[in-house]
């Protein structure tokens, strides 16, 4: 808690340590002149082990940006680098988290079936996948309900599930879109200190895309503010929590506050 | 006032039919029920009321019991069985693999969609002559005529279950990296599941029906052939226990099927609450 | 443009699956399998010379027939059942049990029973489609909501209107359904029943010229049944979106 109270852009990560480069990014939706560009000239870098939150207004095109991010769209213009690899499709380095944990579960596998099942796409024997997903299950507080089924268990159970699915994976990046969104509020706290856990103990990084500026603060090193039509990098903010948060303590923190009023007044200037 | 008109739910009378406990009224109900059927029967036998060559119960009933003994019942049993199961085994095969190819490679998907259209409503065993004069009056006719006949509902149900595979689930698959065979096996085929299930079931009636129609318009062994003999042979009694046969055998199948298609789906029935 | 190229999309196989047949039964020395222009040809004199037409009447009329008979008994019976619980749940497996007899194997019991005429066609007909619609109006009569019921009841609405303006309204949508899976079961049952013993009607035509060797003639007559159950499935389903479309758009909601 001695890193200075003032809030100003991204230093914190030198080149030597980015793991994941957004390299001026540009996405859309057809092609030519009939193309529809949501997203456009958007940089940014990820170090190693840093907590990322993407916040901006419903409807800018965080999914869009996430798709692109993960490689499920291809970008216009740019490029997104991880580990010094170009993504040009979903990369063994990326796992993602869906909003809708109800439908990306498979109902017809186990939890442990659907947790275990990308390893089993990569070749994993039976064993060793039962193993690590035993293990995944473990780390979200799920241990020994791997028998389960997805549809037997409440919405925060489904998204641990989720987010075991992609810990089970073992990419260098989660990423996290709204994991949080349709989830009730005390199982929301639970589930994002869950995740605060999971970064601290097993030093992941993590990009999360969410609409809320208070879950953006709370858990990131790094806020991106993205706003306007089509959507670009408006502000980054770095928070200096360090790794370690509380949901009361943190949250009454000054800077939490300059931060939120910061970006509270971009969001709105841009509207 | 609202106990008594409360429509029952479904599943109340499910629960009649098949819950853990056997509720005994109603059996005897249905034990009662079946006594007076029978007893109309033979009333309307003995006033005249139905065509004269219609035998009484009695009659059946000792028939039923002379065919059970007979081993050329249980030999035309086994090929009408033989022929309607081999037909509908290769319908589901070919149905499935065909219908997700089709359901998931859209160019395909709309290039196929008007000839599924046609196949499923034709009405197939009207080529029926035209494939015996191809093949003969062979087993390997009967089941030709049992796979045209059966393979389009599979087919159909194939494809509706694999268009509505779930964005979500494409998306996750996409970003795992899963292999296409693995997807195939472990993705696309379990959430068509309840779908083809269904598609599964008519066509296994429909396979029994194409057989049996086979066997009642030409010389191809088996039930339905033992019909159509002891019609021309005027045993009016036998031809009403083997047609009692028919309908215990589609009846056991379609049961059967159904049952088994609850208890391996019960993660569809459940995420569907 | 849209529309265009969707029935480009649409209509390309079928028309290359015909061109392809067209060609390479050309030059078929096979008897049973005679170049699709000879089977083209003679369907088109027997159109020209009335044959074909008085035969697809006959089927048609035995067809409709039995349709006809098997829905009114369906549907009357189906709504008594249905609104009596008690009856429904006794006789619900002799019902299923009937529903499964294959209905192929009727055909030479009633034929057999009746003779070769046109009356065994239609109770043959009517005896197959009897169960699916009876089963869906049995369903049927269970989707009518429980608050219409209790409207009815509290208003004292008469047990013959109750029937005609509440249930019955309410159980068309699955009647209608019902009516749609008789419907191919009615077209097999007429065909095989023509193919088993006949005089008339079109599957006389396939049987008579199958066994003269007109071969032609056979699959001209085994192609027409197909079409014409094909164009009578579709102009059901068209009939049914017309005749529920308060079904339909008070689902879409």
């Amino acid at each position: 808690m001695t890193i200075p109270q003032s809030i100003h852009t991204g230093t914190l990560t030198t080149t030597g340590n980015v793991l994941l480069k957004v390299d001026n990014i540009a996405l859309g939706y057809g092609e030519g002149a009939a193309e529809k560009r949501i997203v456009d000239a958007l940089s940014f870098d990820v170090g190693l082990g840093e907590f990322i939150s993407i916040v901006g207004p419903s409807g800018v095109g965080k999914t869009t940006l996430l798709r692109g991010l993960s490689g499920l769209l291809k970008p216009k213009v740019g490029q997104v680098v991880v580990g010094g690899h170009v993504v040009s499709g979903p990369h063994p380095d990326i796992a993602v988290v869906f909003q809708d944990y109800s439908r990306s579960l498979m109902p017809w596998m186990s939890t442990r079936e659907n947790v275990a099942f990308p390893l089993q796409g990569r070749g994993a024997g039976k064993a060793e996948r039962n193993k690590e997903a035993e293990a995944a299950l473990e780390a979200v507080g799920l241990g020994g309900q791997g028998d389960k089924y997805p549809w037997e268990m409440s919405g925060g159970m489904q998204q641990r599930v989720a987010i075991a699915r992609a810990l089970a994976y073992n990419a260098k990046v989660l990423l996290m879109d709204e994991p949080f969104a349709s989830v009730d509020a005390q199982t929301r706290f639970d589930l994002e200190d869950l995740v605060i856990d999971l970064r601290e103990k097993l030093g992941v990084t993590i990009i999360l895309v969410t609409h809320d500026v208070d879950e953006a603060i709370y858990l990131a090193d790094k806020v991106i503010v993205i706003a306007e039509k089509p959507a670009t990098v408006v502000d980054v903010i770095e928070t200096g929590f360090g790794t370690h948060r509380d949901q009361v303590a943190t949250k009454a923190d000054p800077r939490f506050q300059d931060a939120r009023a910061r970006i509270l007044t971009r969001l709105r200037h841009n509207d | 006032m609202t106990l008594e008109m409360q429509a029952p739910t479904p599943t109340a009378v499910k629960a009649g039919r098949v819950g853990s406990k056997v509720n005994w009224g109603l059996t005897l109900q249905r034990v009662l029920a079946l006594i007076i059927i029978l007893a109309l029967w033979q009333v309307a036998v003995v006033v005249g009321l139905l065509p004269s060559i219609t035998p009484g119960v009695i009659e059946v009933f000792g028939a039923i019991g002379a065919a059970l003994t007979m081993p050329t019942f249980w030999a035309a049993l086994g090929q009408t069985l033989t022929a309607a199961t081999t037909g509908w085994l290769i319908s589901c095969v070919v149905g499935v693999t065909l219908g997700l190819l089709i359901g998931t490679i859209r160019p395909l998907d709309r290039s196929t969609s008007v000839v599924v259209e046609f196949g499923r409503a034709f009405p197939t065993i009207a080529l029926m002559p035209v494939v015996m004069l191809m093949l003969g009056a062979t087993m390997t006719m009967e089941v030709t005529m049992v796979v045209l006949a059966s393979v389009w509902p599979v087919l159909v149900q194939a494809i509706l279950g694999s268009r509505r595979l779930d964005p979500a689930i494409v998306d996750t698959v996409q970003i795992f990296r899963i292999p296409r065979a693995l997807w195939f096996r472990r993705v696309l085929l379990p959430s068509a599941m309840p779908f083809i299930a269904t598609g599964i079931r008519i066509s296994a009636s429909i396979s029994i029906l194409a057989a049996v129609g086979v066997e009642v318009l030409t010389q191809v062994p088996g039930l339905g052939r033992l019909i159509t003999l002891a019609q021309e042979a005027q045993r009016w009694d036998m031809a009403f226990a083997y047609l009692f046969f028919a309908g215990l055998f589609g009846w056991g199948i379609a049961t059967l099927l159904a049952w088994g298609e609850k208890s391996l789906l019960a993660w569809n029935r459940q995420s569907d609450d | 443009m849209k529309t265009l190229t969707n029935i480009l999309w649409w209509l390309w196989l079928p028309v290359v699956l015909v061109i392809l047949w067209w060609f390479a039964s050309a030059q078929s020395t096979n008897l049973f399998v005679p170049p699709l222009q000879k089977i083209v040809e003679s369907t088109i004199r027997d159109f020209g010379n009335g044959l074909l037409l008085t035969a697809m009447a006959t089927s048609l009329v035995n067809l409709v027939l039995g349709l006809l008979i098997a829905i009114l008994f369906g549907v009357i019976f189906g709504l008594i059942i249905g609104e009596t619980r008690r009856l429904r749940l006794i006789l619900d497996p002799f019902i299923h049990f009937f529903r499964s007899v294959p209905q192929s194997a009727l055909v030479p019991l009633i034929i057999g029973a009746f003779g070769i005429g046109a009356e065994p066609k239609i109770y043959a007909v009517a005896f197959a489609c009897v169960w699916p619609i009876m089963l869906n109006t049995i369903d049927g009569t269970r989707s009518v909501e429980v608050g219409v019921r209790q409207v009815s009841r509290v208003f004292g609405i008469p047990k013959m209107l109750y029937f005609r303006r509440v249930v019955l309204p309410g159980a068309m949508p699955q009647i209608v359904a019902g009516v749609r899976v008789a419907l191919p079961i009615g077209i097999v049952v007429m065909v095989v029943s023509e193919l088993f013993a006949s005089n008339m009607g079109l599957g006389f035509y396939i049987l008579n010229s199958s066994s003269t060797f007109r071969i032609p003639e056979t699959w001209g007559g085994a192609m027409l049944v197909g079409v014409i159950g094909y164009f009578l499935v579709m102009v059901f389903s068209l009939f049914e979106k017309r005749l529920l479309s308060w079904y339909f758009k008070s689902a879409a909601r």
